[in-house]
């Protein structure tokens, strides 16, 4: 959208601006202190220079050059510049001669005179010129971008010297005029309705939609960026040069001229570059284009320039070739297109990288050898992160690159090491331009990240310490439970027993053993008996659906199996030795309680532990002893302080996160407390762990934490927190911290099974740590050196992602029984290191504060509640399934489901596509259009007339100790402003009251200033100290701002009702924002309609919108609503129910009788500045205007054309503007872990739908639950990109599915609960509701609560309450209470008769 | 269309030069008769006067080093 000034008063001799001034005024605006747009030149001049000549010819060049003459003013919001005749201005005549002058001291000098910060509305240019010696003299010139381009600073200059040149003929002929800027620029405007309608314009209005975001350079993404920029300057030198120009000469990179082929050349490497240093592949530079197209423009010294984005997309095997030709197309693509005044601010939002290629060049002067310095402000459009500037100005012969870099972005290091990054592709660019990018090295060294060793001697098994252990602590207690304890002693002596028995049963050292047990001390014993016999371990846990358990026992080849009877009898397993514990206990008791001799080197296994495989079954990794005994020595330095550990086992023990806690405590004299699995599938031991007082250390996943959100631990006695296995936000990590009263260190412990448990640690640092979405993982531990590598296994440079490949002690031995998976993921890369490498498949980068950064997977793994799950592994199964074809398991957000694009709106009243439960028929009429036709007349029979209103103030007449009538909820809008003003004339005695949230504009409080004034009527503003917490509640929440200022405006104005003894409160809500927060379709479906009874409904929808628990309820006064009569003394009474006014008239009447202007300086929905905020998010959340619906029914009945709506709904929001007010009051996207897990959807081929039961029951008999997909989708067949692979992009969004909850789901049981679940499904669009599903837990509001009691009551023929829904809250307990009536409602009929 | 696109270039691009001669033959770039700005509006012209679209990718050296390779390729998209 380009903007321009209004059309000028030729008179004034006032010009409007192009759209390239405007851009730049604009951002001089932003930044009025800072020289951000100063182009500055030195201009040393070598020879004699007769100074007296040189100020008349400067002068002369100011006469000349009418562009030097322009200055800028704002009036009434837009700028316009006007023309001087003449400009007071001396050149500035230095004379240095007599001293030294160094290069040093004139650059400093000249940097600082470059830093000057102009009056737009006077003299845009500065100039001085420096004697250094007789011979030698520099030029200072300087001036503001708004006035000049490059180009037109070599015009300036070649006119300057041709001044020069002509003043010092004795004949002074008229020295050449120069053509006018100021013509260009009023054909600019003459032409700017045309250049609109153009197809250069409609091209980049669609290229606008094709570009992604701008790309994170090093994975510096910060969001506030200051103008602060350096200059890092290097020449390519006559050797590059040499190649470059011969690379630009070779027939398949000749493009139209040598310039062109060399601006393609450094547009594909900035490209490529930009691709290397932050991973992203769809890309877009801008670039200027110089917009001289005719001769005599080129002749115009002004500024013409505007950028453009180049826009190319990078495949995984680019070269460097084949990047050229795809820029190529697109500088033709540019140059076609480039038209003065087509470019958009959209435009410029995709790209923060900028290439200036600058084909000019400044000759000698006057005959006299020139030098030139192009002197950088220091500061530069925070837009562009990056810029590179080509040029050779001064015709050296070779190249000299500047790279302009923001230094919020590029801290000091990067600053050093960027230009170099540069160089190595350039380099690899001119030697082989058939190379893949991605293959040249960018960073020297083997990038590898360690730290110093400990020196700490780790013994070759956890055997021996524990024997030191048992010998320091004999009676201390290992293990405890409620109904046992068991000391180090017992413990030792039990254990001895068992691997006796073992041993007997024919164990030999290395035979696996499974361990089918619960978590229990007998569990521990046997871990201790297998280890001390010799054996390794490999654990089952008892939830593993049978064949998974018999699949895994098989592949381990497990020599023995340890069980109970209860878990183990159902198990078919006839060739297996297993033992029954509670069998044989009597027995191994009898056995001698000392020590087997066994002998175990660090090279033995300890354990096997299997987790999810992407070949359909799982796998199995081998842990050595030495491995164990690393990570718990280390582990036990780290997280065990003064006090002994208490820590509980509660997690699965097939997961590798456990054997933190089965071994740290006892190898550190600590205590275990076990937490038994129980027979429920859903897993709340946790909620019993924090129950238990002892316990001081704790190891668990982020998603358990998200499981105690709100409760309060402060009283709690653990001191330690170990948490792994999954992305570890930080708004989480802050929330825990404040849960437990911030005295509690936490621990995001990361490491893949095949590294043992843990290999990077890093301590939560609440200050520190904020800046960050998540909290980091840290550095590796002690003799685990990391790297981190790019796809080539180059190291990447810092703050680029790259893979995480691990080294050290802890690694695996590899996977059981697959050499061939082993050698893929342990592999030896000898320019690195001489020790073997696991690919973890984790993308990582360092990030600013040098700690390592958990970004995501490489591959398909995801995790569920911290637990690896390969994706394939559940497809393939799936595709075992003799009815299915072909399947693909995706992990999908709930949260992106829900933003999708609209890809129309309704023909009728504009509702946009995406808004859910929108239904179209064949002419695009929406369903709410639809209906709307059958049950207008009873809409029209809600609304009253003018006379009502009167009536209604004048029915509870004002009392003696009443000073107003009522309260005008006045926001300084046009619909309140006018609302107002008719309750005056009705002869009301009004009070005005405005909620200030911060963010009204100033030009909306000056109308309510002079408003309140014109009307003397007595105005307050209400404010809260809590509001920025409300918005961002109420942007959680609703995804949207106006829901908590609303809230907060009604609990103000209900307080001061009350205050006053005001009866009444009158809002200025429209009648479409009735619909959005107070009616419903059901309402006026009737045959019988009832006003009083919608007014009734309404009322108890009130009561119950104050009962919800938001910010608004937790952090204000709300006392007043602890009983329902507050409802009674203050009444609420909508303006615009009682009159139907046309817009045109509210604005000749707001514009006839009221001092009010339509505020300039918001959005345009609104007076407040967040709102543009609200909408932002709404939109990126929900892919639709919050407005979209609202807005919707004031055009169906009749308040607002489509077409106002669709330009306002779809109004381009500064997202620049909005991320400062987001940042201001402190809302970030990220939110508990728990509400953004994702859910598995399965998709699969198949000739007709299987039940989904079938399907889950397929697949609960190969894997655990949590692996188990929510819903499966069938297709005809599955959506295949070019090369075979299925397109998970092209997959189908599942619609509305049952949001996963703590409660499983239970069908309907009964008619009734049957009757209700088809009413809350349809009402909540779900697929399915529980019945024991909470009404809010699964999406209701308190308007979808009144739409789902209306259609009861309409059903049933039933008078409910409306606010039932809020008191029994699932389709169980609503039935039962509908049914309880219902049975008293026939007593009653009975009794009758 | 020789005369045509001749004219064009001596109109728009060298502000109707009298004193210039150009051959359908003559190498437009090498010469440094018009440069790449110049070569687009040349292909706007194109475009307009013979009712025929220049996608990028066929802006090459190839089809627009000469006049004569301009008509050729003009001919082969008609």
């Amino acid at each position: 959208m380009n903007e321009f000034a209004t059309t000028p008063h030729s008179s004034s001799g006032a010009l409007p601006l192009t759209s390239s001034q405007y851009l730049i005024w604009m951002g001089q605006s932003l930044y009025p202190d800072r020289p951000l747009y100063n182009m500055a030149m030195c201009f040393e001049i070598a020879g004699a220079l007769d100074v007296d000549r040189f100020r008349r010819a400067f002068r002369e060049l100011v006469r000349q050059n009418d562009a030097m003459r322009m200055v800028f003013e704002e009036r009434n919001g837009e700028p316009r510049q006007i023309l001087q005749d003449h400009i007071d201005f001396e050149l500035d005549y230095l004379d240095w001669s007599g001293r030294d002058t160094t290069e040093k001291q004139l650059k400093e000098w000249a940097a600082r005179r470059s830093r000057v910060n102009f009056d737009l509305g006077e003299r845009l240019f500065d100039a001085a010129l420096i004697k250094l010696s007789p011979e030698k003299y520099v030029w200072f010139f300087n001036e503001h971008h708004l006035i000049i381009d490059a180009w037109a600073m070599t015009l300036q200059y070649r006119a300057l010297a041709g001044y020069y040149h002509a003043l010092g003929d004795e004949a002074q002929p008229e020295p050449e005029a120069l053509p006018a800027f100021r013509e260009y620029v009023r054909e600019q405007i003459e032409t700017r309705e045309q250049t609109a309608k153009s197809s250069a314009a409609a091209h980049w209005c669609n290229k606008a939609n094709t570009l992604a975001r701008a790309p994170a350079f090093y994975g510096r993404d910060k969001r506030m960026v200051d103008t602060a920029s350096q200059r890092i300057s290097l020449d390519l030198g006559p050797e590059r040069m040499a190649a470059l120009q011969e690379l630009a000469r070779r027939p398949e990179l000749r493009s139209w001229t040598l310039h062109t082929s060399l601006f393609n050349i450094f547009a594909s490497l900035l490209a490529a570059f930009t691709y290397r240093v932050s991973g992203q592949q769809e890309l877009a530079i801008g670039t200027p284009a110089h917009n001289r197209t005719s001769p005599q423009q080129k002749n115009i010294p002004g500024l013409f320039i505007e950028l453009f984005p180049l826009a190319v997309s990078l495949g995984p095997d680019e070269t460097f070739l084949s990047l050229f030709k795809k820029m190529q197309e697109e500088t033709n693509s540019f140059l076609k297109n480039a038209r003065a005044g087509t470019s958009t601010p959209e435009l410029s939002r995709a790209y923060n990288v900028v290439l200036n290629y600058i084909n000019a060049s400044f000759p000698d002067f006057n005959g006299m050898p020139m030098r030139l310095d192009w002197v950088h402000p220091d500061h530069a459009d925070p837009a562009h992160h990056l810029r590179l500037q080509v040029h050779d100005f001064d015709q050296r012969g070779t190249i000299q690159l500047h790279f302009d870099l923001n230094t919020d972005i590029f801290d000091q290091e990067l600053r050093t090491e960027l230009p170099a990054h540069f160089l190595r592709l350039l380099d690899q660019f001119l030697a082989n331009p058939a190379a893949p990018i991605a293959e040249t090295a960018l960073v020297e060294g083997n990038g590898e990240i360690s730290v110093p060793d400990s020196e700490v001697i780790v013994p070759d098994t956890v055997l021996t310490t524990f024997e030191k252990i048992v010998g320091q602590y004999p009676g201390e207690m290992a293990v405890a439970t409620e109904s046992q304890s068991i000391t180090y002693r017992d413990l030792d002596q039990r254990s001895n027993q068992l691997a006796r028995f073992l041993l007997d049963n024919g164990l030999e050292k290395g035979d696996r053993v499974a361990l089918l047990l619960r978590r229990s001390p007998e569990l521990i014993i046997s871990i201790w008996a297998v280890l001390k016999a010799g054996g390794t371990f490999v654990p089952v846990p008892v939830h593993t659906p049978a064949g998974r358990a018999l699949g895994i026992i098989h592949d381990a080849d497990a020599r023995l199996v340890l069980s109970t009877s209860d878990l183990i009898d159902h198990l078919e397993m006839a060739d297996r030795n297993i033992i029954r514990l509670d069998v044989e206990q009597a027995f191994i008791a009898g056995l001698p309680a000392d020590k087997p001799q066994v002998t175990l080197s660090g090279r033995d296994l300890a354990y096997l532990i299997y987790t999810s495989g992407s070949t359909g079954l799982p796998k199995g990794v081998m842990l050595s002893h030495a491995a164990l005994a690393h990570y718990i020595q280390w582990a036990g330095s780290t997280y065990v302080e003064q006090e002994v550990p208490v820590m509980p086992l509660f997690t699965s023990i097939g997961f590798d996160l456990t054997i933190t806690s089965l071994f740290l405590p006892l190898l550190t004299g600590g205590t275990i407390i076990p937490f038994p699995e129980t027979d429920s599938p859903a897993d709340l031991a946790l909620l019993d762990v924090l129950r238990d007082d002892r316990i001081n250390l704790i190891k668990l996943t982020p998603s358990h934490l998200g499981m105690i959100d709100g409760e309060e631990y402060a009283a709690s006695r653990i001191r330690t927190m170990i948490v792994g296995g999954e992305f570890f936000k930080t708004s989480l990590a802050l929330a825990v911290s404040r849960q437990f009263g911030n005295q509690i260190r936490i621990f995001n412990e990361y490491g893949p099974t095949e590294a043992t448990v843990g290999c990077v640690v890093h301590e939560f640092d609440r200050g520190q740590d904020e800046e960050y979405r998540a909290v980091p993982i840290g550095l590796p531990i002690a003799r685990m050196p990391v790297f981190i590598l790019d796809e080539y296994q180059h190291p990447v440079p810092n703050g680029v992602a790259g893979e995480l490949y691990i080294g050290g002690r802890g690694l695996a031995e590899g996977y059981w029984g697959q050499d061939d998976l082993t050698a893929e993921k342990f592999i030896r890369i000898p320019a690195l290191t001489d020790g073997r490498l696991y690919r973890s498949g984790d993308l990582v980068r360092m990030n600013r504060s040098g700690q390592l950064e958990y970004i995501g997977r490489k591959d398909e793994q995801v995790k569920i509640g911290g637990r690896r799950v390969e994706l394939e592994e559940i497809s393939s199964a799936l595709s075992r399934h003799p009815a299915i074809g072909n399947a693909v398991v995706s992990l999908r957000s709930r949260r992106t489901q829900a933003a999708k694009v609209a890809d129309h709106n309704c023909v009728r009243c504009g509702l946009p596509a995406n808004y859910p439960t929108a239904e179209f028929d064949e002419q695009g009429v929406c369903h709410l259009c639809r209906s709307f036709q059958h049950y207008q007349e009873n809409v029209q029979k809600y609304f009253r007339t003018m006379a009502d209103l009167k009536a209604l103030f004048t029915e509870k007449p004002g009392s003696a100790d009443r000073a107003y009538d009522c309260i005008m909820l006045l926001s300084g809008g046009k619909d309140s402003t006018y609302a107002l003003g008719q309750l005056v004339e009705l002869g009301l005695n009004v009070l005005a009251f405005t909620l200030d949230n911060g963010y009204i504009s100033q030009q909306a409080k000056d109308n309510i200033s002079r408003v309140v004034q014109e009307l003397g009527v007595d105005h307050v503003f209400g404010e809260t100290p809590v509001m920025n917490e409300i918005f961002v509640d109420s942007l959680q929440r609703h995804c949207n701002v106006c829901d908590g200022c609303f809230k907060t405006i009604y609990t103000l104005s209900i307080q001061l009702a009350l205050e006053k003894n005001i009866p009444y409160i009158v809002t200025g809500l429209s009648r479409g924002q009735f619909f959005e927060t107070r009616l419903t379709e059901e309402l006026f479906r009737k045959e019988r309609f009832d006003a009083d009874e919608i007014d009734n409904i309404i009322l108890q929808a009130r009561k119950a919108y104050h009962r919800v628990d938001d910010a608004v309820r937790e952090l204000m006064d709300v006392s007043m609503f602890a009983d329902d009569t507050v409802f009674e003394r203050v009444q609420f009474v909508d303006f615009y129910r009682y009159t139907d006014v046309s817009l045109e008239e509210m604005l000749n009447y707001l514009d006839q009788r009221l001092p009010w202007v339509r505020p300039t300086d918001t959005g345009r929905s609104t007076n407040c500045l967040i709102n543009q905020a609200g909408i932002f998010v709404h939109k990126k959340e929900k892919g639709y205007s919050n407005y979209a619906f609202p807005y919707s029914w004031d055009v169906r009945i009749g308040h607002k054309t489509r077409e106002a709506s669709l330009e306002e709904i779809n109004e381009t929001i500064d997202e620049v503007e909005v991320q400062k007010i987001l940042d201001e009051i402190g809302y970030t996207e990220a939110r508990k872990s728990a509400d953004e897990t994702g859910q598995l959807i399965a998709y699969y081929s198949a000739p007709a739908s299987i039940d989904t039961y079938e399907l889950r029951d397929f697949l609960a008999s190969r894997m655990p639950d949590y692996m188990i997909p929510v819903q499966f989708i069938r297709m005809d067949r599955l959506p295949v990109t070019s090369n075979g692979k299925v397109d998970k992009e092209a997959l189908p969004e599942p619609d509305h599915i049952r949001p996963s909850l703590k409660i499983e789901y239970v069908a309907p049981r009964s008619d009734m609960e049957e009757l209700l679940s088809e009413i809350w499904t349809d009402i909540l669009g779900l697929d399915r509701v529980g019945v024991f599903d909470n009404f809010i837990d699964i999406g209701g509001d308190s308007l979808s609560g009144i739409r789902l009691m209306a259609r009861i009551n309409e059903m049933l023929e039933l008078e409910l309450p409306i606010n039932l829904i809020f008191e029994k809250t699932t389709i169980a307990s609503l039935a039962t209470a509908i049914e309880a009536r219902i049975q008293t409602l026939l007593a009653a009929m009975d009794r009758a008769e | 269309m020789d005369k045509q696109l001749i004219t064009y270039i001596k109109d728009e691009l060298h502000a109707g030069d009298a004193g210039l001669e150009i051959t359908p033959q003559d190498d437009l770039l090498g010469s440094g008769l018009v440069e790449s700005m110049g070569m687009m509006k040349i292909i706007g012209f194109i475009e307009n006067q013979y009712g025929i679209t220049v996608p990028p990718r066929d802006m090459t050296i190839e089809n627009f080093l000469t006049v004569e390779a301009m008509v050729n390729y003009i001919s082969s998209r008609q």
